[in-house]
């Protein structure tokens, strides 16, 4: 070949590696970014007054006088939107039946709509879900809300060999002619002086239970159930892990019987979640019965025994890191080999184990497979310490599945979605970042 | 002796002597301590039997219920039915279809930046892309799980034609263009003539160039024509697990780059090998069964992943028409073990109940035998490094 | 000459060396010093299969400093090794014969080599100050061995410290990590740790292979310093080190110990023609 081309081949070659790096660090951005941005927007928004009033009746929190004067004129804009249906209502009672007929069944869906977009109107029986007793709470809720009260989707079959498109259509001009019609224009104008919009920051979206599976209210119960399970998760794993590693760098002989061993541990590493979960209801909730059903124990049990292999091999590699010459130094001044080991060896591993502890620790917060069967409820408020053995408990990983995939309003919800994802991610990648710290302090100081 | 008689003279006697039974004393304690240290050590196989042991035991009722036949042979899963079906082959296949996907995918790039990071990156550079894979590495499931089904799926139904051309033209454009220039210059190099020769490779180079960009906007223009009818698929999926299973290829392929010694790599160059020639000839030959046991892992990711697929694979169980149709929803086995046991669960006892539990079965044996393959494969490759 | 012969020979020249060990005036000036500490009969050390030290017989003189040369590979650090059972962690590793220590065995049955190794303390190859303190690097030997009062403690660092004459320089700073230690003063850190256990016996394992000639000369002195207080072995591979500040020298080769003499003697008039030739720089 020629020296040219073969010269652009290295090149290429070259270009290929690092593309490949590039579209993994750009992978990572992506999945990152939107999670990140609309994350964010779980805590930071543009709040409206119901948010605002959901927190007083909800939480107990706010200003009450500030409260009762910003409803006080929120309701002189309400009063006269009350004030136009009751008036076309009364203009329906003069109309022919036929048409009566017609317009109600148009009318019903615009209440609707505006009952969505700014609380329950007045006349209406008082709901029993907690959703329907306010407006929208999110500024952007609501623009999206006043669109779908403005116009009517409508989809399109005409053409057969495309899918259907959809279009829409103003309610305004099916109102022509009815004292309605004026409604739209005034509560697309005046929408704002109804819900006062404005810029929110709501921390207590991470401490407080959810209202209404989720509808309103925070995540505390997910983030609690989370550290619950990966803690618990880390108090069986942990010990066991640093005790068996020990015994596999400092006392196992090689042989068959190690070998096998330690094909076991790969063996467990590389079980997929799943029959972690499979497992841990045949064994540890049908078998052992270590609680009636589901229960935080059972999932902490699922989880250590999957994040085991892990700490093992991290430990294992820490001690084998810690130099010859410390057990040396020790055992020449006439230390016990237990001895050396809880006193100069493991110290001097502890960072590398403790690392290793750490992104298991993250892993057990942010698997879901094993909980499903074992741990993981989808509705329920904090459980208490004292419960962990008897109650399942709801928990970030699992509640993102359930409220993406199978809550009855998905698409209403999708920035507590995103903020359990957020909350979620950054847990699993902080301890990461630490770990990563961890490890660049300890090569720090190991080369003095 | 003469020193003999010394020491008795002096009298001491060593410190260090202890009497028989205490020293019977501290080997029995000894004994004991590492006794228990290998109990412990031992749990870690414990649970691998217990887990076999388990799942197994659930799983044979159902076998014993429903026998061998319809699970592996019909695509009939209507487990809820009266009497319930149970044939999981469409299951089995779409399983089988996500991780040949994701593996087609990653495999290529996770080799391909393992280099990069072994033999190509300066170290500076180096500390920065590894943080990025473990990053990757650490991300759950259920949040990749959540991007594919909330923000990839849309952005697949509406955009897919746009989305796939783009993707042909990125990967497929830089590699058609090498293509060109090599087998330009192959087909050019029997000719003696210095001149003539760079006069016909020039030639080739063109009439192949603008064949190759008129396959390229040929493919690209069908592929923009394509309307995916679902978001939720198995290329949706493949796509977002071949970035899971990427970090696992990347640093097990590393570690088996890294393996090879420094000589190799100097041999190579003093031989005049360019860096591609000395990776390609030289070190990926000689690290190729450690790289198979990172794709074997790799698989196995991919293979035991439940979130995603479970969220974002449309848990439809047919298999695709025609059988490669990767934009169809398809159904895989973990995903039928999380999705079915909620109602399963409520009638333990039942085939319905037990037949998830030989799902798990499958993989589990399915994983075992993989992990033992490539523990074998790392162990023969680390004797032949070290020249046993 | 044959291999098997030259065998033989060097056995006997080993016996001969045994015999003619010149037991010097200097045996005067170290008051109590001289007896034989360190017994070895027949004594030989096995790697699997292996026999890296080959039925050697020596007695080591307390108080004394005695010095092992050889070529690198002859056994020298394992005879050493041998003495405070630190080859108990080569699992492969075993002895025949016998080593004694005060007249009792070392590898005995009834032999508890953590009492053993507090008796006789050691140096390596590279300074290996453990990742804490200096407070806590010496004081750790005293605390392993039950000792926890604080004032004591402080007595015993001091006393340490000042024997291996590190303690000017690193009063004030014993609660800082010994790691930022320069190399010499590591080394020398490591002898008062060994110091502070008060054995009987210090090994120096080629402990000035790793520092620059200054440290040297600082390691070198301090060993002079101990002379006479206790019985000192150092493995060298600088012949000048081992002439300067040994009493008795050791010359192994494969294993076999070929002379043992005053040093003085072994440097200038060999009685074998292996040591000269070692000496004189023909083989290394």
């Amino acid at each position: 070949m020629n020296l040219g081309t073969r010269k652009i081949l290295d090149r290429s070659f070259t270009a290929v590696g690092f593309g490949s790096i590039a579209v993994m660090g750009i992978a990572l951005l992506i999945v990152l970014a939107p999670i990140i941005y609309n994350g964010i927007g779980s805590v930071f928004f543009t709040g409206t007054l119901e948010h605002r009033n959901m927190l007083f009746n909800e939480f107990g929190r706010g200003d009450k006088e500030e409260l009762v004067k910003e409803n006080a004129a929120s309701e002189v804009y309400r009063k006269q939107i009350y004030g136009m249906l009751d008036a076309f209502e009364a203009e329906l009672e003069t109309m022919e039946p036929e048409k009566k007929q017609d317009y109600l069944s148009k009318y019903g869906p615009v209440r609707t709509a505006l009952q969505t977009l700014i609380g329950p109107l007045p006349g209406e029986e008082t709901a029993i879900l907690t959703r329907y007793k306010y407006g929208q709470t999110r500024w952007e809720k609501a623009e999206e809300k006043l669109h779908e009260f403005l116009y009517e989707a409508k989809w399109d079959y005409s053409n057969p060999d495309v899918m259907a498109k959809e279009y829409f259509v103003s309610r305004a001009a099916e109102f022509e002619g009815t004292s309605l019609v004026k409604l739209f224009p005034y509560v697309e104008k005046h929408l704002p002086d109804v819900l006062r919009p404005r810029f929110t920051v709501y921390w207590g979206f991470l401490t407080d239970s959810s209202v209404d599976s989720h509808i309103f209210g925070g995540i505390w119960p997910e983030i609690q159930g989370t550290f619950f399970l990966a803690v618990g998760a880390m108090l069986f794993a942990f010990p066991l892990g640093v005790i068996a590693a020990v015994y596999f760098t400092e006392y196992a002989r090689e042989g068959f019987f190690n070998s096998i061993l330690r094909s076991a541990n790969s063996t467990l590493a590389g079980v997929p979640s799943i029959v972690f979960g499979l497992f841990g209801l045949a064994f540890f909730i049908n078998t052992l019965k270590v609680s009636e059903s589901k229960s935080v124990l059972a999932g902490s049990l699922t989880l250590a025994i999957m994040i085991l292999p892990t700490i093992i091999r991290a430990a294992e590699e820490a001690i084998l890191s810690v130099p010859k010459t410390y057990k040396e130094a020790s055992l020449s001044l006439g230390s016990t080999k237990w001895n050396t080991i809880m006193t100069v060896i493991l110290p001097a591993a502890l960072p590398g184990i403790l690392t290793g502890g750490v992104i298991s620790l993250g892993r057990a917060a942010g698997e879901t497979a094993p909980i499903i069967f074992t741990a993981a409820v989808s509705v329920g408020s904090a459980i208490g310490l004292a419960d962990v053995f008897s109650s399942p408990t709801p928990a970030l990983s699992w509640n993102i599945y359930n409220l993406a995939s199978e809550h009855e309003a998905a698409a209403e919800i999708r920035h507590v979605q995103y903020g359990m994802v957020l909350a979620l991610v950054s847990i699993v990648l902080l301890l990461n970042l630490s770990a990563i710290f961890l490890r660049a302090r300890i090569s720090k100081k190991l080369k003095g | 002796m003469m020193s003999e008689d010394v020491l008795k003279e002096s009298g001491r006697s060593g410190a260090f002597i202890v009497s028989a039974q205490k020293r019977k004393m501290q080997k029995l304690a000894k004994t004991a301590g590492e006794s228990i240290l290998l109990l412990i050590a031992s749990f870690v196989a414990i649970v691998v039997l217990f887990i076999f042991y388990f799942v197994t035991v659930d799983a044979i009722p159902y076998f014993q219920l429903q026998g061998f036949r319809e699970f592996f042979t019909s695509s009939n899963w209507y487990p809820a039915g009266d009497p319930g079906e149970f044939g999981a082959l469409a299951i089995i296949y779409g399983s089988g279809m996500v991780t040949l996907g994701s593996t087609l995918l990653s495999v290529p790039m996770g080799i391909a930046a393992a280099i990069c990071l072994s033999d190509i990156l300066p170290f500076s550079v180096r500390q920065y892309a590894k943080p990025v894979i473990e990053m990757l590495a650490a991300i759950p499931s259920v949040a990749f799980g959540f991007f594919a089904l909330v923000i990839f799926a849309p952005l697949l139904q509406t955009q897919g034609g746009p989305i796939l051309m783009w993707a042909w033209w990125i990967l497929a454009a830089p590699f058609l263009l090498l293509a060109v220039i090599v087998i330009s210059d192959l087909l050019s190099a029997k000719i003696e003539d210095p001149k003539r020769r760079q006069q016909i490779s020039m030639f080739l180079l063109v009439v192949f160039g603008v064949g190759a960009l008129a396959f390229l906007y040929w493919v690209g223009s069908v592929l923009q024509g394509i309307e995916i009818i679902t978001g939720t698929n198995a290329l949706n999926v493949s796509i977002i697990l071949s970035f899971m299973a990427l970090p696992t290829i990347v640093s097990v392929s590393e570690d088996a780059l890294q393996a090879v010694g420094r000589e190799l790599r100097e041999g190579s160059y003093a031989l005049g090998a360019t860096r591609a020639e000395t990776i390609v000839k030289t070190i990926l030959p000689a690290a190729s069964s450690g790289i198979l046991a990172a794709v074997i892992l790799g698989v196995m990711r991919a293979l035991g992943e439940t979130m995603v697929v479970w969220m974002a694979s449309g848990n439809s169980s047919h298999i695709p028409e025609p059988w490669f149709n990767y934009l169809e929803a398809i159904r895989t086995l973990t995903a039928t073990i999380a999705g079915d046991m909620g109602e399963a669960d409520q009638v333990t006892g039942s085939a319905r109940y037990h037949v998830l539990f030989a799902m798990g079965l499958l993989l589990l044996v399915i994983s075992f035998i993989s992990n033992l393959v490539s523990e074998r494969i790392v162990v023969r490759q680390r004797k032949i490094l070290s020249g046993q | 000459m044959t291999a098997d012969s030259r065998e033989t020979s060097q056995k006997e020249q080993v016996k001969t060396a045994n015999r003619e060990i010149y037991l010097p005036s200097e045996r005067k000036n170290i008051s109590g010093g001289g007896t034989p500490h360190v017994v070895a009969k027949d004594f030989s050390i096995y790697y699997g299969e292996f026999e890296a030290v080959k039925k050697v017989n020596a007695d080591i003189l307390s108080r004394y400093v005695t010095a092992i040369i050889g070529p690198s590979g002859c056994g020298k650090s394992t005879f050493l090794r041998a003495i405070n059972r630190m080859n108990d962690l080569i699992p492969s590793c075993h002895t025949t014969g016998a080593l004694r220590f005060d007249g009792e065995d070392i590898y005995g049955k009834f032999t508890d080599e953590v009492l053993l190794r507090k008796k006789i303390g050691m140096v390596f190859q590279k300074p290996n100050p453990f990742p804490k303190s200096i407070f806590d690097n010496i004081a750790y030997g005293p605390r392993l061995h039950g000792l926890n009062d604080r004032k004591q403690l402080a007595e015993i660092v001091e006393r340490s410290l000042r024997k291996a004459a590190l303690w000017d320089e690193v009063s004030d700073r014993l609660d800082k990590n010994a790691l930022g230690l320069s190399g010499g003063q590591q080394q020398r850190l490591c002898v008062a740790r060994a110091l502070a256990v008060e054995p009987e016996i210090l090994l120096l394992d080629e402990p000035t292979s790793a520092l620059d000639p200054k440290a040297t000369a600082k390691i070198e002195d301090l060993i002079q310093e101990l002379r006479g207080s206790y019985t000192i072995m150092i493995v060298t591979h600088n012949m000048q080190q081992a002439s300067r500040v040994s009493d008795y020298t050791m010359f192994f080769y494969e294993g076999v110990l070929v002379e043992y003499a005053r040093t003085a003697q072994l440097f200038t008039n060999p009685k074998d023609r292996m040591t000269e030739d070692y000496i004189t720089g023909r083989f290394s």
